[in-house]
This record gives C-alpha cells, structure tokens and sequence, in this order.
C-alpha cells in the first residue's frame, strides 16, 4: 500500500511540475508593459493583443487610447484616458511620467497633460465620457480638471451626473 | 470620524475588536513577565502567583481564539452589508477593495486566527508533559499571536476609517470578471489545467499527510491553497451561482447562496491549518496528534466534495455544463 501511494504521490507532483511548466511556456499572454521606450515617445498599439493595465480588457482601437512611460521607460496602455488617470493616481512616478492620448479630431498622440477633453464623449471605451482632442472649445475641459473629475466619479458612467451632462 | 463608524454592525464589530483589544495587551503582560521570570523549580511565591497568572493568560488566549474566529465571520458579515452604503459596492468584495487596507487586513486575521491554533496545541502538550517542557516556546508563539493582534486592530481601524463613502468602487464583476484578454490566473494556466493541478495537488496532499513526508507539506499546502481560492473563484464559483460570468469570492456567503461560502472557504482554511499544525507539532514536538491529522484529511475532502458536488448537481440537473 505504501509503495503504490509513493508512487501516485510522484506521478502526481510530477503532473503538477509539468503542467506549470507547459503553461508558462505557452506565449499568448497579451501585451500589458512595454520596457525600453528611452525616448519616452508614443508606441504603437498592437491592437486586440494589448491590454489595459487598469480595467484589464483588451485595447480594440488607438482612438481615445492612452500612454504613460515611466522615467526609466517602461509603457502602460490604456483604451480611456479615466483608466490611465485611475492607475496613476497613486503611483509614485505620476508627476515625472509622461503620458500621451490620441486626439479624436487630428488623429495624433499628443502630450496628455496639454490635451483637452471633451466631456459629453458616451463612445469613450469605457463610458467615462472624456474623449481626447487637440481642439478648445466651450465643452472641452483640460487634463487637471478632467482628472479630478475622473477621481470624483464624475463621469458618464455615473447616472446621476450622465443626465446632467448630457440630460438622459 | 468616519460616519461608517455609526453603523451598527460596524460599532458593534469595532467595540469587539477593541474589547479583544484590551485583552490582549493583558495577555501581553503576562506573557513577557513569564519569559522574563519563569522558573518552573523555583518554589518561591512570585513563581506560585506566575503560574496563577499563567492560568488566566491560558483562558484568556483560548477566549481569544474563539472570538477571532468569530468576529472573522462576522467581519465579512458586516462588509456584506454595508455594500449597500457604498457607491459601486454589490458585495463584501468591492468593500475590502475600497483601500489598500482591506485585503491586508483579513490576510492578518487569518495568521491570527492561525497562530493561536498553533499556541493552542502547543500548550496542551506542554501541560500535559507535566513539567511545562517547551514553556518559553509557546509563550514566544503566544507573543507573535499577541503581534499579529495588534496589527489587526490597526489595520481594522486604517481600514475602516480610510474608506471614502462618496468614492466609487468596484464591484465584483470587474474585480475578478471574465475581463477580456486578461488571465488573472497564475502560471499562464487555462481552466482545464488549472482544475488538473487543483485534483492533482489535493491526492497529493492526502498522500503527504497519511505517509507523513513533512517537508512536502510545508511546499504543497501553499500551492494548494493559492490554487484551490483560483479553482473556487473562477470555476466552482460559477456553479454555485448558477452563472459563467459570475466570479467572485465573497457572494457565495450571502443568504440567496445559503451562505455556503463560510463553509467552502472554512473548511479550506481549517484543513490547511490543522495540516501544518500537525506537521509543525511532528516536527518540532515530535509528537503524533492523529485527530489533528485525520481532521485535516477530514475537511480538506469535504472541501473538495462541496465544490464538486455543486458541478456534479447542476450537470445532472441540465445535462450540460456552464
């Protein structure tokens, strides 16, 4: 008896070994950070294959996306700006990294800090409403105050403050 | 203050706490004065009255244990039902998530929990010896418990007042949701391999346990129980709320579940616990506690049959599964 448990107890940790080993080496893993971007420039999106660190889903189009790079390189993607303003609110990098968003109406990534943003965007991946655009205008609101709208919970995803905005 | 601090399941929760609180700054006292001046061959009065105080400090750490472990059941009790007062909140899980201080804090609870088991054990054998053997031992254990009791106050205390009433949180779907894209398990493992691993780990640990191989145990019981919260989570969870979709650790110890969640996730925790209690005591006392064993074997199947049995019924009940 004793011998035929040792033997299932080895055939068993064996299982578990080789299991974990065939998982981790399986490389289909989506793209969450990017290491080496020096020149903290704007990176591609690798679309359907990257995720976003902050609500996890997978990023289906660089419009209204955003970037942050950290001081020593590294890029996280995100498929709403509220989603890039949430995870870094409490990173201690947050005030030297920079942050990029694709603008809605020029179509480029530019520095997120001097965008603007417009409030009433319901497409915005995850219904916050705040969609990137190069262009003032009287219903666009800058990075700072969009921020604290976003940490506020004033978004579109709130109901109450959805009807304000945008009165439904 | 918090206005949370009003709500009557959390004043009665915190009262409690710090009622265990105060006893365990007795229970402090008394332990570093008997490390300090214990001398079990002294006949001097000071020894005599030590060995009274010991007593008290005896009942006072079995006490404690019992309401640790009640006010843990309570605890997730309570953060159930004040989901409702915050935003985004639908269960104990986006409550412990509303602050860095939630998970932190019931993590403790549990070592807590632990360590006075492990004291527990430790003092039966040690006055069953007669001679109060491995004293400093278990007063030094008694001391870590003691530790861990004060973190837990200040960790209750951080968390509770730390959390924002007006702040929106997450609520279950999208903490542990089927999110796009993203495996939250760990290794890179799917579903299928995932529950290969969980039954594999499970013969092996019963095996450890009956041929007694205690260093294995110390590396499967962690693995086993990392797995095990993965499997209940993200598969037997959904059986037992009937839904693919929903996976979350805590909502199965609401009443639409029957609260079967404190079993599921009780008997896991109590049949790892027992299990290293019994290794601990094996190797360190080199002393055999065959009911710690067998009860360990005990809950760590039941465990396995009470999320087995809620695939088994639904795939009887509709013929396929999720």
């Amino acid at each position: 008896m004793k011998k035929l448990l040792t033997i299932i107890l080895t055939f068993a940790i064996l299982g578990v070994v080789g299991v974990i080993i065939v998982s981790l080496a399986k490389k289909d893993a989506p793209i969450v950070v990017v290491k080496g971007n020096k020149e903290h420039k704007p990176l591609p999106i690798k679309l359907h294959k990257t995720n976003d660190t902050q609500c996890a889903m997978l990023i289906e189009t660089e419009k209204n996306a955003a970037e942050v790079v950290s001081p020593d390189g590294r890029t996280w993607f995100f498929d709403d700006p509220g989603c890039m303003v949430l995870w870094l609110k409490d990173k201690d990098f947050k005030e030297k990294a920079t942050l990029w968003v694709k603008t809605l109406d020029t179509n480029r990534w530019v520095n997120a800090k001097e965008a603007k943003y417009r409030v009433d965007y319901f497409h915005s991946a995850m219904h916050y409403g705040f969609g990137a655009v190069e262009k003032d205008s009287n219903k666009t609101i800058d990075f700072n105050e969009m921020s604290l709208r976003m940490l506020r919970g004033q978004t579109l995803a709130n109901p109450k403050w959805r009807k304000k905005i945008l009165g439904k | 203050m918090n206005r949370l601090f009003l709500n009557s399941y959390v004043s009665v929760y915190i009262f409690s706490e710090a009622v265990s609180l105060i006893l365990a700054l007795l229970l402090l006292y008394i332990t570093i004065k008997a490390i300090i001046k214990w001398d079990f061959n002294s006949n001097s009065k000071e020894q005599y009255s030590l060995e009274k105080s010991i007593y008290l400090g005896s009942i006072t750490s079995h006490f404690l244990l019992i309401v640790k472990f009640i006010l843990l059941v309570y605890l997730v009790y309570t953060l159930d039902a004040i989901s409702i007062y915050i935003p985004g909140a639908m269960c104990a899980a986006g409550v412990v998530s509303a602050n860095s201080y939630g998970m932190a804090m019931l993590g403790v609870k549990f070592i807590t929990i632990f360590l006075l088991m492990l004291y527990v054990t430790f003092e039966k054998y040690d006055l069953e010896a007669k001679y109060y053997p491995i004293f400093k031992q278990r007063e030094y254990i008694l001391l870590v418990a003691i530790l861990s009791i004060f973190i837990e106050g200040f960790l209750d205390y951080s968390y509770f007042s730390n959390i924002n009433l007006d702040a929106p949180v997450s609520c279950c779907s999208t903490l542990y949701g089927n999110l796009e894209g993203h495996n939250p398990l760990p290794f890179n493992l799917d579903i299928k391999s995932m529950l290969l691993i969980f039954g594999l780990l499970f013969i092996s640990f019963i095996i450890l346990l009956i041929l007694e191989i205690k260093a294995l145990i110390f590396i499967i019981a962690p693995l086993f129980v990392a797995i095990s919260y993965y499997s209940v989570v993200y598969f037997f969870g959904t059986y037992i709320y009937e839904l693919p979709t929903h996976k979350c650790p805590f909502c199965m110890m609401q009443k639409e579940y029957y609260y079967v969640g404190y079993f599921v996730w009780g008997t896991l925790f109590f049949g790892v616990a027992f299990a290293l209690i019994w290794t601990i005591s094996k190797i360190w006392l080199k002393v055999d506690y065959k009911g710690i064993k067998r009860a360990s074997i005990l809950l760590l199947t039941l465990f396995v049959i009470l999320n087995s049995s809620y695939v088994l019924i639904y795939y009887l009940k509709n013929g396929v599964f999720l």
